[in-house]
């Protein structure tokens, strides 16, 4: 272990009805990295974020996380003792139109945060408010509107400037980029990339689009049936897959020339 | 239902101001705007409005008590509201003429005409029978009545010689209100055991449900019936009404229950409520914040809905004489009374309460038929 590590996993399981969906996981995570978890549908890596954040209880497995004040076993936490530990800690989610309550506006939605914490008062609040629409991108009279008046690629920054209004450390991006058009993909991606020099975040980035995962990440943990199959530096691995499995993913990125077809793998053909 | 901005041409059509762009339009007043096109749920909604500020306020408004009797007037047809007398001659003033009564040779039944002789002039906001406004202020004034010793019978009056138009208000006073005090029960029923249905799930879940598949196979009338019977026959009327209110919520909060219980069980799994836990709001916050707000209007609309189930409630069982009694005036009491067949034939007047129960209820289902549909527009039958 890294004396700037912020987040260690290890042996985490979850299963569903009986179900592995995450089995015997272990990694860690440090500071101001971003550490990409790419799969399959249905690989475990939605699952095993959300085990880390505590959204969903693990079956089995010490997840630890630097705090503030010190080393946390997040797992045998309850949820009230989990509450102010939320400051640290956020995630952006997958799709910018279910993450956001249509009812609120958008002060309201990113003034919560604060709210719940009990930061500072009125007036500071909105300054924050308004100090992180500034960091996303946003114009400052979006505060009087509501999710449905927004694009994707804006719907998403406001989750994000919600994410991150409480300033944590650990940012997990659970498909953030997925449900966007790719042009706002990209514009998106340079945003979390901005912020996390700006503020010093460290994002596990959850992803199935590897091309994405290389571009943003620095290291990369390879996801198969709830099991981590292959990690290591994000260049390294792309050059010298190891695994069947990562060369089957690998063989599915499209490259960037039109002119060299798209040739994936058949799983058969690796053993899968 | 987030990503709909607007119903096509709703900025425009509805009337939406300039300043308040289609941006900042809250679902709330999305909803009012897509309501304020079902323009029979807003006729209904306004024809529910009068009534029940006729009937808070029918002490003021009827002319006459419940009790009190005209001995010139037994079983009398309703009056017809003039302005031109026999002569042709025109009167500013509104007025009835008095009754002039025969008794049929042949069938020794009293038979009423109009006297035209004799007219009684309407007299607004004027004094007449006093009485106690909410059974505290003694006031005198009507909105309408005759000078003493002349009368007025816009609906005719009833066996004993009773005022049907004020004994119709007064029974509206109380059907209407059991309607919304027993949907009012319902609802905290409802949202209660829904909720912890809905967002405990587990054993709970399976608890509440099966109470509710229990109660929902039992036949309603017969077990109302019973309940009604057990009241205790001594108890006064006031602690009646509520025993009878809560009968009819006791088996009213069912449908809502489980309807709230779904909503629970979806949202809990939409993205926002997991933002909302993950940003560190606790249980109570979550579910008001983001869970109630989401279905608020659901919840208002399936009340609406069941308002009309309670007024045919509580008519059912005093028609039946065994819910509210006399002295109590209750539209079911006064169809009580109206319930041989020979008073439909010879004194119709007297199912002037049963109109009433017909236009409530009927107002009531087109409210709520148009409330649901502005909460969510891809329900059936939704905008036309």
């Amino acid at each position: 272990m890294h004396d700037d590590t912020l987040l260690t996993v290890t042996g985490l399981s979850k299963h569903f009805d009986g179900v592995p969906a995450v089995e015997d996981v272990s990694f860690d995570v440090r500071r101001s990295e971003t550490l990409g978890i790419v799969g399959e549908s249905g690989s475990g890596k939605t699952t095993l974020a959300r085990c880390i954040l505590r959204a969903i209880d693990p079956d089995a497995g010490v997840v630890r996380f630097r705090s503030a004040d010190g080393w946390v076993e997040l797992q045998d936490l309850s949820p009230k003792e989990l509450i102010p530990l939320r400051r640290e800690m956020q995630m952006i989610f997958q799709d910018p139109f279910a993450s956001l309550n249509p009812r609120m506006t958008v002060r309201e939605i990113l003034e919560e945060p604060l709210v719940v914490h009990r930061v500072g008062n009125r007036e500071e609040r909105l300054a924050a408010v308004l100090d992180m629409l500034d960091h996303v991108q946003l114009e400052h009279d979006s505060l009087t509107r509501y999710p449905h008046a927004f694009s994707g690629g804006q719907r998403q920054r406001i989750g994000i400037a919600r994410a991150l209004i409480l300033r944590p450390n650990l940012v997990v991006c659970d498909e953030s980029v997925s449900a966007l058009d790719v042009s706002v993909q990209a514009q998106i991606i340079n945003l979390l990339e901005d912020l996390q020099r700006d503020l010093g975040l460290t994002y596990l980035f959850v992803a199935h689009d590897l091309s994405v995962v290389q571009h943003i990440c620095d290291r990369v943990l390879v996801m198969h049936r709830g099991r981590v199959v292959e990690s290591g530096v994000v260049d390294d691995l792309f050059a010298n897959p190891r695994e069947d499995y990562t060369r089957l993913l690998l063989s599915a990125i499209p490259s960037p020339d039109p002119d060299v077809p798209l040739r994936p793998l058949d799983r058969r053909s690796v053993g899968l | 239902m987030s990503e709909v901005a607007l119903p096509s041409g709703a900025g425009v059509a509805a009337g939406v101001t300039d300043r308040e762009t289609a941006a900042a339009i809250s679902p709330r007043r999305l909803m009012w705007l897509r309501f304020r096109r079902h323009r029979l749920a807003l006729a209904s909604g306004a024809f529910l409005l009068v009534l029940y500020v006729l009937a808070a306020f029918c002490e003021f408004v009827a002319p006459y008590g419940t009790t009190t009797r005209n001995d010139d007037a037994i079983n009398a047809p309703p009056m017809g509201v003039h302005f031109f007398d026999a002569e042709g001659r025109f009167h500013l003033r509104p007025f009835v003429y008095a009754y002039r009564m025969e008794v049929n040779p042949d069938t020794w039944m009293r038979e009423y005409a109009e006297d035209t002789g004799t007219r009684h002039p309407i007299r607004f906001f004027a004094r007449g029978e006093p009485y106690e406004m909410w059974n505290l202020f003694p006031m005198d004034r009507h909105l309408f009545t005759t000078d003493a010793g002349t009368y007025i019978h816009l609906f005719g009056t009833d066996p004993l010689g009773r005022d049907m138009f004020s004994r119709v208000l007064y029974g509206g006073r109380i059907s209407l209100s059991i309607g919304i005090v027993g949907v009012v029960l319902t609802i905290v029923l409802g949202i209660l055991l829904g909720g912890i249905a809905g967002y405990l799930g587990g054993l709970a879940d399976r608890v509440v449900n099966k109470a509710i598949e229990v109660l929902q196979c039992l036949p309603s009338l017969p077990l109302w019936m019973a309940l009604s019977a057990a009241l205790p026959v001594h108890w006064s009327p006031l602690l009646v009404y509520f025993g009878i209110t809560i009968i009819l919520s006791l088996f009213g909060w069912t449908a809502l229950a489980r309807q709230v219980r779904g909503r629970f069980l979806a949202l809990r799994e939409e993205e926002f409520v997991m933002a909302a836990r993950l940003i560190g709001a606790d249980t109570p916050r979550v579910i008001r914040k983001h869970m109630l707000p989401s279905f608020s209007s659901h919840i208002i609309a399936t009340a609406t809905l069941a308002v009309p189930a309670m007024i045919l409630g509580e008519t059912a069982l005093s028609f039946l004489g065994i819910g509210l009694r006399p002295p109590v005036v209750s539209w079911g009491v006064l169809m009580f009374q109206a319930q041989n067949p020979l008073v439909i034939e010879l004194t119709p007047w007297q199912m002037f309460p049963g109109l009433f129960v017909v236009l409530t209820v009927m107002a009531f289902n087109l409210l709520g038929d148009g409330l649901r549909d502005a909460a969510d527009p891809y329900s059936t039958g939704g905008m036309k």
